[in-house]
């Protein structure tokens, strides 16, 4: 069987070992590169994307476990160019620092404000403990998700 | 060579059909996961969540040349609670399992293991099967809240069936035969306190450096009837703590008192080392993790 995935709306069967991390055939094969392959161990948050709706640390994922599913990844959100409602506060409040950890804390905040448009601090806190920043800017991101939470 | 749709590195690539390592079949039903694994005896395994076959590189462990995934096979991902009983499919995530039990206080030691264990991502992923699996896994959440709840295991293979005592099966597990899947968990419903204590570095995220898990039930008189504690973490298996229960039945459950005989008791743990910590720290954090359960079990 080969796989055939999709991804961001776009049809693939990439040539690839059916184990082989979800993160490897973005990058590698889709030249998808916003999901970052930084722990591989599930540990970090780095590598999220949104697989059928739902947050998947797609470095622990086999690709051919993918097969039938939608993959959403960071570069697939924004609509015609028109940022997301977080992504949009992420900008205003200034919350990227290096940027490795910022797919996959875009993809973690997307899915908490679908699931809980009225989201408080601890339910964002709650949700960003997979999502590890080494430049420790929490506190802007919180920020950042309550002020995409009001205006909504 | 299995007959099931293997996802095969080598198809189409014009190479022999030899199954490289990693091919994966992606079972529907039961009878077919246990039939694909039988045909694939040593070479082949079962894949639930991934959260560990995914880290064999790391461990610079070479993976199986075939997996049998279950984490599509309905009967596998239900949960079914009884007035007297609650059976749990071998590949329900912890974040289901947690969300299934939260309204049943006598589980809150289950509840509370499968919630707050790794980070929301993992347990989306990681399975109550994959979990009591995992021989290699000292730190697992679900296993001292599973023994302490009395729980069965119900292993299956191809024309087989049959039930056995958790702490039975943490005994089988790393011999278990090729074919042999871990396929249900029961657990007795039963009117206890329970209680789920863990001490990871950080507040989340991390492996607890030592996990205590409890039960007791009490009589008219507001003594403890019955006590099942179970230490994880700690040591390479996580088991039960038979001397301390001991020493609880018959008075009333007193945190200062359950933590000044768990420091008497601590002795009997060999803590195992590890990078992150030594193994003395594993062990001297026990009794206040017994003190915590303990008001917690109160609390409840």
């Amino acid at each position: 069987m080969v796989l055939s995935l999709t991804v961001n709306s776009d049809h693939l069967s990439p040539a690839t070992n059916p184990i082989t991390p979800l993160v490897d055939v973005l990058r590698e094969d889709f030249h998808l590169t916003g999901a970052k392959p930084v722990c591989r161990e599930g540990f970090c948050g780095a590598c999220m994307v949104l697989v059928d709706g739902v947050p998947i640390l797609s470095c622990l994922m086999p690709a051919a476990l993918a097969v039938d599913c939608e993959i959403r990844t960071v570069e697939g959100l924004a609509v015609d160019g028109t940022l997301t409602p977080i992504q949009a506060a992420l900008e205003a409040c200034d919350a990227v620092q290096c940027g490795m950890c910022f797919p996959g804390m875009v993809v973690t905040l997307t899915h908490l404000l679908t699931i809980k448009p009225g989201a408080t601090r601890d339910d964002i806190r709650a949700a960003l403990t997979g999502n590890i920043c080494r430049c420790t800017g929490y506190e802007r991101i919180v920020e950042a998700a309550l002020l995409a939470v009001a205006v909504r | 060579m299995p007959a099931h749709p293997f996802f095969d590195p080598t198809e189409g690539t014009g190479a022999m059909n030899t199954h490289s390592p990693g091919s994966i079949y992606v079972a529907r039903s039961l009878p077919a996961a246990l039939d694909a694994l039988n045909e694939c005896g040593s070479a082949g395994a079962p894949f639930a969540g991934g959260t560990w076959i995914m880290r064999s590189p790391i461990r610079n462990e070479p993976h199986k040349h075939h997996y049998v995934a279950i984490g599509k096979i309905p009967e596998l991902t239900a949960i079914r609670i009884d007035a007297d009983v609650v059976e749990i499919g071998a590949a329900v995530t912890h974040a289901a399992l947690a969300s299934a039990l939260a309204d049943l206080p006598e589980f809150d030691v289950l509840a509370t293991a499968a919630g707050c264990s790794a980070n929301p991502a993992i347990r989306a992923m990681a399975t109550i099967g994959g979990n009591l699996s995992t021989s290699a896994f000292a730190a697992a959440d679900c296993v001292p809240a599973l023994l302490c709840l009395d729980a069965e295991a119900e292993v299956s293979s191809r024309g087989d069936q049959e039930r056995v005592g958790l702490e039975r099966f943490l005994k089988i597990r790393p011999t278990l035969e090729p074919g042999r899947l871990l396929t249900r968990i029961i657990l007795p419903r039963r009117d206890r306190k329970t209680a789920h204590a863990r001490l990871p570095l950080r507040k989340s995220g991390d492996y607890p450096a030592a996990i205590v898990s409890l039960a007791v039930s009490f009589d008219a008189a507001a003594r403890v009837r019955a006590a099942r504690i179970a230490v994880g973490s700690v040591e390479p298996v996580a088991r039960r703590w038979e001397r301390l229960e001991a020493a609880l039945v018959g008075r009333p459950l007193d945190p200062a008192r359950a933590a000044e005989v768990a420091a008497e008791l601590a002795d009997e743990f060999t803590g195992r080392d590890s990078v992150d910590m030594p193994a003395w720290y594993r062990v001297s954090v026990v009794p206040s993790l017994v003190r915590r359960a303990v008001v917690a079990a109160l609390d409840a």
